[in-house]
């Protein structure tokens, strides 16, 4: 079976004190399957600060639109929903993990370089993209 | 002397009987399913006309002569759906791993005919291998083997004209004589699913 192609992003942007305030790991984006106009995209978040953040928005310059959205299983049906914002509480972390919260990448163009994850504060954070080898 | 005979002839047919016994009661205990549900009764498909991922007619009959692993969803969902035929996918190749030569065949029915065409249907069944089959069609025949089968959906509106289609996230079993015999409810896991799936095709 053909696995689907991944992509790792690292972090680029909240570097630079010794211990970050917020880190980005285990970031993958699924390579969108042939034809298709969308994929997900994964990550963890953790907010190592003492003030509580909330993610607004998601942008990529390679999707025409990216939205984060949350698979919800009740009662036997699987359902999807769009999530306003994702808040992450000083202290913790958030997951975009398969079969629950992802980010929903619509509308992809040429090669995945980057995401941005925009927060509440205004403040934003890039992470790039390195595309791993592999089918 | 004689009664002494008679006495371990006697015991020596105790000794084998008991033997004969525990050798029965100590065997394998027939192999249950882990997760699945098996229906009291076999429930039959309804009419219905359809097409497949070549675009070609189906109707009932395309379940006839093999076992079919039934999941219902849409290509433009990134997260369950993907997630789902992989964990089918690989429940599939670990029976094969495991020597066995029949395997049921992997079948996703669109729930948004709408955008599933049946080339676009076909190259998303295609990521997941020769073993999946796809089908799409009109809604109202869709309805009918859905309704047959108790599997919900319906659309939900997304951010501006986008939607997704929330719908039962059960995989269905069903025989080659095209009739419904089991369900597996979620959380779907391979190992479950290459466990279950021979004990009901009688393979185990």
């Amino acid at each position: 079976m053909r696995l689907p192609v991944v992509v790792i992003l690292t972090l680029l942007a909240a570097c630079g004190s010794d211990a970050p305030p917020v880190v980005a790991t285990d970031v993958v984006v699924k390579r969108p399957m042939p034809g298709m106009q969308m994929s997900a995209g994964y990550l963890t978040l953790r907010n190592n600060s003492d003030t509580d953040i909330a993610i607004d928005r998601v942008t990529s310059p390679q999707f025409g639109k990216v939205e984060m959205h949350e698979t919800v299983i009740e009662d036997g049906v699987s359902r999807m929903r769009a999530l306003g914002e994702v808040s992450v509480p000083a202290g913790s972390a958030v997951e975009f993990k398969p079969g629950g919260k992802h980010l929903m990448l619509m509308r992809p163009g040429d090669d995945l370089d980057s995401v941005t994850l925009e927060f509440h504060s205004g403040e934003s954070m890039i992470l790039s993209v390195s595309v791993t080898a592999g089918d | 002397m004689g009664s002494r005979k008679l006495l371990v002839a006697a015991v020596a047919v105790v000794a084998i009987a008991a033997g004969t016994w525990l050798s029965f009661n100590t065997s394998a205990p027939p192999a249950e399913p882990r997760v699945a549900t098996l229906l009291p009764a076999k429930v039959e498909l309804p009419e219905f006309a359809l097409l497949d991922h070549t675009g070609s007619p189906v109707d009932r009959s395309v379940f006839d002569g093999q076992w079919d692993l039934v999941f219902f969803g849409f290509t433009h969902c990134p997260d369950i759906c993907p997630l789902t035929l992989q964990v089918l996918a690989s429940a599939r190749s670990q029976m094969a791993d495991e020597g066995f030569e029949v395997l049921p065949r992997i079948v996703l029915v669109s729930v948004d005919p709408e955008r599933d065409a049946p080339e676009k249907l076909a190259r998303y069944v295609g990521y997941f291998g020769d073993g999946t089959f796809g089908i799409t069609g009109e809604l109202d025949e869709l309805r009918k083997l859905t309704g047959a089968l108790g599997i919900w959906f319906e659309k939900s509106a997304l951010d501006g004209d986008d939607y997704a289609v929330d719908h039962s996230a059960a995989v269905l079993l069903i025989d080659p004589e095209g009739s419904y015999r089991a369900v597996f409810s979620t959380p779907h896991e391979a190992e479950n699913f290459a466990h279950d799936v021979p004990i009901i095709m009688g393979l185990r």
